[in-house]
Parts: structure tokens; sequence; C-alpha cells
């Protein structure tokens, strides 16, 4: 049985984007997913407080759909990496109410919100 | 007996949104205090269903960095 995760990974921002995406694609090769692997690189951002000494991270959203099983194991695999500054991994299915998300769909969310937000004022 | 306050209506439901998304970080800091704290329903006016959505998704985003725990503090 497979079920549907979404996983944030924040990784050391001094790191190459080709060294991230390398990781990434190790760490969703342990997986063994059904189907593809979506990524969303949201890239370098601020941190909203310090972890340690760093203040900004590169995040990624990843969706896949994997065995349960295989997690635990994936984990162990991303807590040991000291590239990864932190990660979440979620279950992202419909029926728990989650649609994706599609970049669209945000923006206008957002537009939304900001138009709220004018009307408050 | 008057009712001291009206109901407002939940801004949620009026944004139109359906999932609560931890990801989304500026429209959840929209449900937070100066300092970093989850507004009260009663202050934000959020139904109880998205209340306790909105808590989940709001620790979820200061686990990422995305929200302060704290805020206006020194240090």
């Amino acid at each position: 049985m497979t079920r549907q995760y979404e996983t944030v990974y924040i990784f050391d921002s001094a790191l190459d984007d080709q060294v991230i995406a390398e990781k990434l694609t190790k760490f969703h090769a342990m997986l063994n997913p059904e189907g593809e692997v979506t990524l969303d690189h949201w890239g370098r951002r601020q941190l909203a407080y310090k972890i340690g000494r760093r203040d900004a991270g590169y995040y990624v959203v990843a969706r896949f759909a994997c065995d349960p099983a295989l997690l635990p194991e994936f984990e162990r695999a991303l807590k040991l990496d000291d590239a990864v500054v932190r990660y979440l991994v979620s279950i992202h299915e419909h029926e728990l109410g989650a649609p994706p998300m599609t970049e669209e769909q945000l923006a206008a969310a957002r537009a939304a919100a900001e138009e709220d937000e004018e009307d408050d004022e | 007996m008057m009712a001291r306050r009206t109901k407002k209506p939940s801004p949620i439901n009026e944004a139109n949104i359906r999932y609560v998304d931890y990801k989304d970080e500026r429209f959840l800091s929209r449900f937070i205090s100066d300092n970093g704290k989850i507004l009260p329903a009663r202050l934000s006016g959020v139904d109880a269903r998205h209340q306790r959505q909105l808590a989940a998704a709001i620790k979820k985003a200061r686990y990422l960095a995305l929200l302060p725990y704290t805020r206006g503090q020194q240090g």
C-alpha cells in the first residue's frame, strides 16, 4: 500500500544548487516512489529565527507516493545528513482535505488575502 | 438578555479556504499576535474547526522556521 506524502526540506543555504539536487535524488531513490516526485524549489530564504548559527535556508517541497514502511529508513538518512538543517514529512492526501496547491492557486489565495486586508483598513 | 457581541464571520470561510496550509506563512501570519502567539478564536472570529487546523498549521510552520516562536523580545 502506498500513501501520499509531502516533505519539506531545509538545506544548508551555503550548498550549491547542484549538490542539493543530487541529495534529493539520492533520498528519493530510497523511497522507491510510485509515480513521479513533484519538486517545488522555493530556494534560499530567511529563517524566521536562527537555527544554530544559520539565519537562512534552502527550502524544497517534495510530494510523492510511497510505502510507509520505507519512511523510517528515509528519515534516518535525513537526520544523519548534515546538509539537511530540518525536514518535515507529512501526509498529503485529498480525503484528509488537502488539495494540491498549484502556484496559481497560491497566488490567487494571496491576492484574495491582500484584498481582505485592504477591506479591513 | 442582550447578546454582548455578535458573532464575526469566520475569516477562513470567507477566504474560501478548505484546507489550512502550513506552508502559506503569509496567510498564517494573520492569526498570530505581535509576539508570535496564536490569536484566540474569540479575537480572530475563526470557527472551532478551522481554529484547530490553524493551530496545527502554525505549529508546523514554526518548526520549519516560516513563523517565529516568539517575536519582539531581545535576543
